[in-house]
C-alpha cells in the first residue's frame, strides 16, 4: 500500500518534474530581429520592431527546451518608408490577412562550446517551413541570459513576393534573419 | 587624328568622351522622367538599379573629363564670335559640367537617405554618405529633379547653338567636336 501510494505521487509529480526547465521573459528594449535582403545586387535592411515569445529552457536541459516567438509583422521598419509599406500590401506580406509570423522550435542541438542550432517550423504569409537557426549564447546566469542568431530564408517558400515580385531577378529569394534577444527569469 | 586637343580641334579623347557621355545622359534623362512617375512595381525597381549605377558610372567619367579638360588646351572659338557669345558658351559649357557633378551626387544623397545603397554593376555596393532620412530624402528628390530640368535647359542651349553655328554661320564650331 504504501509502495503503491509512493508510486501514485511520483506519477503525480512527473509532470511537474518535467516542465521544470525555467520560463524567460524576453526585455523588448535589448531584444531585435532585422532581416537583409538583396535588391538590384545591394543589401536593404529592416527590422521587426514588436514581438513576443514563450521560452522554456537551459542549457543543460536542451531536450525539455522550447521556444515560440511571434513577430508582428504590422512593425516592420524600413529607411525607405515606401518599402516598409509596400512589404505590408497583398503582394509581399499581407499583414492585413496574416499579421503574425510564427517561429516554434523544440529541438535544440548544441554545436560547439556556446552555440547551438534550434530546429522548428516558421508559419507565415500562412505557408508552414521547416528552419533551423544557428545561435550563439552571449551571457547565462540564473537570472538573465542573451543570445545572436541568423538564419537564411527563402521568401518565396512563404509567398512573399507575388506576381512579377516572385522573380528572384531584381530581389533575391534568400532572405538572411538576424536577431538580438535577451530575456530574463519570469 | 591626335589624343590631345590642339588650338582647332578636340582630340580623340575629349571627342570620345563628349560623345560617350552625351549618350549616357540622354538616356539618363529619359529613363529618370520615366520611372520616376511609375507605381511601384519589379521593373520600376530594376530600373532604379540601372539609373543608379550609370549615374556612378556618370560622376566617374566626369571626373576623369574635368582632369583631362583642365591638363589639355581647349580649341579657341573663332574670332568672329561676339564677346558676348563667346561668354555664353563657356557658362553653357561650365554649367552643364556643375550639372554633370551635381546630378550623381544628389543621387547618391538620395538613396543614402533612402536607405537603398546600389551595386555598381555587381562590382561593389556604394557606401551610404548620409544617415537614412525620409525629410532630407523629400528635399534631395526636389533638388534632383530641379537639376534635371535645369540640366534639359543648359543642354537645349548648348545643342541650339552648335546647331547654329552649323547651318546658319557655317564656321567650323560643331566640327571641331565632330
Amino acid at each position: 500500500m504504501k509502495l503503491l501510494a509512493g508510486l501514485g505521487l511520483t506519477l503525480l509529480l512527473l509532470p511537474a518534474v518535467t516542465f521544470a526547465v525555467s520560463s524567460w521573459k524576453i526585455v523588448p528594449a535589448s531584444s531585435h530581429i532585422t532581416f537583409t535582403a538583396t535588391q538590384n545586387g545591394a543589401p536593404v535592411t529592416g527590422e521587426f520592431q514588436s514581438f513576443m515569445g514563450e521560452i522554456q529552457g537551459e542549457p543543460t536541459d536542451l531536450k525539455d527546451s522550447h521556444v515560440k516567438i511571434a513577430v508582428d509583422i504590422n512593425s516592420v521598419k524600413t529607411s525607405d518608408g515606401d518599402v516598409a509599406s509596400t512589404l505590408k500590401t497583398t503582394d509581399w506580406f499581407d499583414s492585413t490577412d496574416f499579421s503574425q509570423a510564427v517561429f516554434t522550435a523544440d529541438k535544440f542541438t548544441q554545436t560547439g562550446k556556446n552555440t547551438y542550432t534550434a530546429t522548428g517550423t516558421l508559419t507565415m504569409r500562412g505557408e508552414t517551413r521547416p528552419v533551423i537557426l544557428s545561435f550563439v549564447l552571449n551571457d547565462y546566469s540564473d537570472k538573465s541570459f542573451d543570445v545572436t542568431g541568423k538564419t537564411t530564408l527563402k521568401r518565396t517558400a512563404f509567398g512573399v513576393g507575388q506576381g512579377d515580385w516572385s522573380k528572384t531577378d531584381a530581389i533575391k529569394d534568400d532572405v538572411l534573419v538576424e536577431f538580438t534577444l535577451k530575456a530574463s527569469k519570469a | 587624328m591626335l589624343l590631345k586637343n590642339t588650338q582647332t580641334q578636340y582630340g580623340i579623347v575629349a571627342k570620345s568622351i563628349h560623345w560617350f557621355m552625351a549618350l549616357l545622359i540622354i538616356g539618363m534623362l529619359i529613363l529618370g522622367l520615366y520611372m520616376a512617375d511609375l507605381p511601384i512595381s519589379e521593373e520600376k525597381l530594376q530600373l532604379y538599379g540601372i539609373h543608379k549605377e550609370f549615374g556612378l558610372l556618370i560622376l566617374m567619367l566626369v571626373i576623369f573629363r574635368i582632369t583631362w579638360r583642365i591638363g589639355n588646351i581647349v580649341p579657341l572659338l573663332p574670332s568672329t564670335i561676339p564677346t558676348w557669345q563667346k561668354f555664353a558658351a563657356h557658362a553653357v559649357h561650365w554649367m552643364l559640367y556643375g550639372f554633370m557633378f551635381a546630378l550623381p551626387i544628389t543621387g547618391w544623397l538620395m538613396t543614402s537617405a533612402a536607405g537603398l545603397p546600389p551595386s555598381f554593376f555587381g562590382l561593389f555596393t556604394l557606401p551610404s554618405i548620409l544617415s537614412p532620412n525620409p525629410v532630407w530624402l523629400k528635399l534631395l528628390e526636389n533638388i534632383h529633379s530641379w537639376l534635371a530640368y535645369g540640366l534639359i535647359a543648359t543642354f537645349g542651349a548648348h545643342v541650339g547653338a552648335a546647331l547654329k553655328h552649323h547651318f546658319i554661320n557655317k564656321d567650323d564650331v560643331l566640327r571641331r567636336m565632330l
